[in-house]
């Protein structure tokens, strides 16, 4: 037989699914001398017979929350910021994919600069943001020991926030790199850059003078993107490197890997912390949490190219592409077990708890994505949704129903903690959970409904294009009612963060019920 | 838990704020690994099969090519492959538009010449047995090896000339040599050079530019006002690229339809509607006078991924099943086209004959003569538009017919 790009790379596919297996198996059963027993002492005690009936107080015991509240309160309110002006401009560009004609009268306000605002401020500026203040909040905690050089980071947040308001004004006036998510002018890249160093380095020292050895779930999570993320974006940003085709590659390796190496690991090192943080029971299995983080990484960096399918690559990049996104089912399948059996078993902190409403509801929509992109990534599924609303309603099924409804939920358990009280008017969070969750409904059936009727349009050759593009009117009208739902809902939001932030003109509650 | 779910409601006790999480020792559940170990098998079998479908293609491609080789052992194989689609079985040719070879005197004139011709092909009026025509046959220089043009000549001059001389290998290559760069045959007039005792033959005609009018050379090429240039779309030669049509030897009474029907809205395009309305009929007329009188090859290739095999059998035999007759019965043999309702088929752009099939299925295109087109599409499906496309586009560019000749047939004059 003679070798052939397909031989050589079904063999290095098996041998990677080998050493992975290996890795976990290893690590599960304490092959190297790692510190498993710290994973059952360590944490143990308070935890192992039952949640700890005596803590109920909202104020912070350790000390640790009141070094990182600082940097943590304000990047919540950057990101909340940038997210209320980013829906904004999500839903002006909706509108105009059904009234055209909206608008029109100046260049910064077409549909074309609308969107490229509305992607960069909600990927840069709320997510990206908000997950990083997770990070400062969870990880000393996990770490047990206070945030190491907590300035930093707050030099951090006003240089990102520079970047990204110097950001929407290039945008607007139509400087941009020219390619779907790398749309920052690589001259604001190197500020963006800098300011991912004043985020990294506190991490990292924190993480160097941790208490304990074993590092939980969430912290695996949160150390890898950090490399991940500041690796990806430095290379896909270089300028003057990638050419041509080559540059298609790179631009989609990055944009796909934004989502499942940067947000994911956000999104879902947040829920792996709060959802049994919330409840008050362990997760379900470590080794699950293993072939989950492994497998995020080994399968993940290579999903991208799914993108180009019938585009000029060569076709063992895409196929290898399709099968790595379709192995993604290993690691999802592995989280979902992790995450969902502990809420299952849990069902009354689901009632209680608003926070964890949030949060298992944006877990659950991982697993859903995450299936649902698997799914996509194949040839056949591929033709269809391809360049059609679908996949636009895939896209926000992860980025906005998995990580901006986990961090909501994030956000609305951090904050308590931070400010020593609890939310004035319980019935808003409710409130803002109902508007996301429906308008979110509407928007994603809508668009999935839309887009595959319009990729079969499009593809029957029969039909005139403009058919294809008529018939999606209807559904574009609903997302434009599901986007406003959803944007009521962050100002609902930004409201009730606000809203905590103010003293009270009562006499502060220290201790309230329902939280 | 129990202690928890024991709880009355309203009086669940919240875990302290004092935990945090940590990770139980469940085991992986089994059907996670099965899952695994299902989908890496897949996996692993996905990225193989990319493998096989390259030494599939391989294998294919190498049988394809011995297959062609074994062929090339009969002359009367090579006549079938290269020749019979314009020719005829049985070299009879079609009348005013591809010159018999049976009892013609160039291949009574021996293999000799056939090999010339065929090593450089003709382009330009030609006298075959009493009638001319306009002569554009390709050259084969590229296509067949030495051994095949002697084989192919020899076979030509013995079963449709009469002789008995089997030209050798090692002629042809001489031939080959000796005309090597030396462009087609201008017509018959340069070929009396080679054949002794040919009747006269037509003169070469002034090249198309030369008698173009100035007015109607600037519409292709310059556009008029807000009009653009034919050119900046269908090609500097009319040859059509993708979705735009080859012009160059379409007949000039079908193109003067087409553009009278796109002024009318009888025909849509958004682009030709808006240029047609910016044309008078005098310009129409001499833009189709001159695309119909250019001779130039073949740029279109198959592109659709169409089964060309099943696309010459619709172009050649139709599908009674589906109800689809042969294209060729009426858009002529090797579809060169008939009149001006019946348009120069043979390669036309593959994109652009696949899209307006659909057009016609989808009801888009509704200008063609009785609705034909439009009820042979509909019956045509998907996979077999393209095969025809295909196939179409693999075609050789067909001559324009004689401006005289098609003067004689429209005013009934005939010279039989």
């Amino acid at each position: 037989m003679p070798i052939t790009m397909g031989l050589l790379l079904a063999l290095s596919f098996v041998v990677s699914l080998l050493a992975l297996a290996f890795l976990i198996w290893a690590i599960a059963t304490r092959q190297f001398a790692l510190d498993r027993a710290h994973a059952a002492t360590v944490f143990g005690k308070g935890g192992a017979d039952g949640p700890d009936t005596d803590g109920t107080h909202l104020f912070d015991t350790t000390g640790i929350d009141k070094v990182s509240a600082r940097p943590v309160r304000l990047l919540i309110l950057g990101a909340i910021f940038w997210l209320v002006l980013g829906s904004v401009f999500g839903v002006i560009a909706s509108l105009k994919l059904h009234w055209p004609d909206w608008l029109n009268m100046a260049a910064p306000l077409t549909f074309g600069r609308m969107r490229a605002l509305h992607l960069n401020l909600v990927a840069y500026g709320w997510l990206s943001q908000i997950g990083i203040a997770c990070m400062f909040w969870i990880l000393p905690r996990i770490f047990r020991t206070p945030l190491r050089a907590p300035h930093l980071p707050v030099i951090g947040f006003w240089l990102w926030n520079i970047a990204v308001t110097l950001g929407a004004l290039a945008f607007a006036r139509g400087w941009t790199d020219g390619e779907e998510w790398l749309e920052f002018p690589w001259q604001l890249d190197m500020l963006l850059v800098l300011a991912g160093v004043f985020f990294v380095v506190p991490l990292v020292k924190t993480a160097r003078a941790r208490e304990v050895d074993h590092i939980y779930v969430t912290g695996w999570y949160y150390l890898a993107a950090m490399v991940w993320f500041p690796a990806l974006f430095f290379i896909a940003n270089l300028p003057g490197i990638h050419y041509g085709v080559e540059e298609a590659t790179v631009n989609w390796w990055f944009a796909h890997n934004v989502l499942g190496l940067w947000l994911t690991p956000l999104g879902v090192g947040a829920a792996y912390y709060f959802i049994p943080k919330i409840i008050g029971k362990p997760i379900y299995s470590y080794s699950l949490s293993l072939i989950g983080f492994w497998g995020l990484a080994l399968f993940y960096s290579q999903v991208g190219i799914h993108h180009l399918i019938g585009g000029p690559v060569p076709t063992w990049v895409v196929t290898l592409s399709v099968v790595h996104s379709v192995m993604m089912f290993i690691p999802v399948i592995a989280v979902a077990i992790n995450q969902h059996v502990t809420v299952a078993r849990n069902l009354w902190a689901f009632k209680e708890s608003l926070p964890l409403r949030f949060i298992s509801f944006g877990a659950v929509m991982y697993t859903l994505a995450s299936f649902q992109g698997s799914i996509e990534a194949l040839r056949s599924v591929n033709s269809i949704t391809h360049f059609t609303h679908y996949t636009v309603g895939h896209a926000h099924l992860g980025a906005y129903a998995f990580v901006s409804i986990v961090m909501f939920g994030a956000a609305y358990h951090i904050m308590p903690r931070m400010m020593g009280r609890e939310f004035a008017h319980p019935g808003l969070i409710r409130l803002h959970f109902w508007l996301v969750v429906l308008g979110f409904a509407i928007y994603f059936f809508a668009l999935t409904i839309g887009g595959t009727l319009q990729g079969l349009a499009m593809l029957d050759a029969t039909r005139s294009f403009a058919e294809s593009v008529i018939l999606t009117k209807p559904y574009l009208e609903a997302r434009s009612v599901g986007g406003t739902m959803m944007t009521l809902g962050h100002i609902l939001f930004a409201i009730n963060i606000l809203g905590i932030l103010r003293k009270p003109r009562a006499v502060a509650q220290s201790a309230v019920a329902a939280e | 838990m129990t202690r928890i779910n024991k709880q009355k409601p309203g009086k669940i006790v919240k875990p302290g704020e004092d935990f945090e999480p940590w990770e139980s020792h469940n085991p992986v559940p089994l059907p996670v690994i099965w899952i695994a170990v299902a989908l890496g098998i897949w996996g692993t079998a996905l990225l193989l099969q990319e493998q096989d479908s390259k030494v599939v293609a391989q294998a294919e491609r190498e049988a394809g090519e011995a297959a062609a080789h074994d062929a090339a052992e009969g002359g009367a194989a090579l006549f079938l492959a290269n020749c019979s689609t314009c020719h005829q079985p049985n070299g009879a040719g079609v009348r005013l538009a591809v010159p018999p070879l049976q009892d013609s005197e160039f291949a009574k004139a021996g293999p000799g010449v056939v090999a010339q011709i065929l090593l450089r092909g003709i382009d330009g009026p030609i006298r075959v047995k009493g009638f001319t025509y306009d002569g554009h046959m390709p050259s084969f220089a590229e296509a067949l090896d030495d051994a095949e043009v002697a084989q192919l000549a020899s076979y030509v001059g013995a079963r449709f000339g009469g002789g008995e001389t089997v030209l050798a290998p090692a002629e042809v290559a001489q031939l080959r040599m000796t005309h090597s760069g030396s462009g087609s045959w201008q017509g018959g007039a340069e070929l009396a050079s080679l054949v002794a005792d040919l009747p006269p033959q037509p003169p070469m005609p002034a090249t198309a530019e030369a008698g173009l009018d100035p007015a109607i050379s600037d519409l292709i090429f310059a556009g008029k006002g807000d009009v653009w240039s034919c050119a900046s779309c269908h090609g500097g030669l009319g040859q059509g690229a993708e979705n735009t049509p080859r012009l160059a030897g379409l007949s000039q009474g079908y193109i003067t339809k087409q553009l009278h029907d796109f002024r009318q809205g009888e025909r849509h395009n958004e682009h030709m509607s808006f240029v047609a309305k910016g044309l008078d009929d005098a310009e129409i007329d001499g833009l189709a006078a001159y695309y119909a009188g250019l001779r130039v090859d073949s740029t279109a290739q198959p592109a659709l991924g169409g089964d060309l095999a099943r696309g010459e059998q619709i172009a050649l035999q139709g599908d009674w099943g589906l109800g689809v007759p042969a294209c060729f019965s009426c858009h002529g043999p090797s579809g060169f086209g008939v009149g001006a309702e019946f348009p120069a088929l043979a390669a036309q752009q593959p994109a652009y004959v696949a899209s307006q099939l659909a057009a016609w299925a989808g009801g888009h295109r509704n200008n063609s003569p009785l609705g034909l087109m439009d009820r042979i599409s509909e019956a045509l499906p998907e996979a077999d538009r393209r095969a025809v496309s295909d196939y179409l586009a693999s075609l050789p560019a067909v001559p324009a017919p004689e401006p005289q000749a098609m003067a004689r047939i429209e005013g009934g004059e005939d010279e039989l």
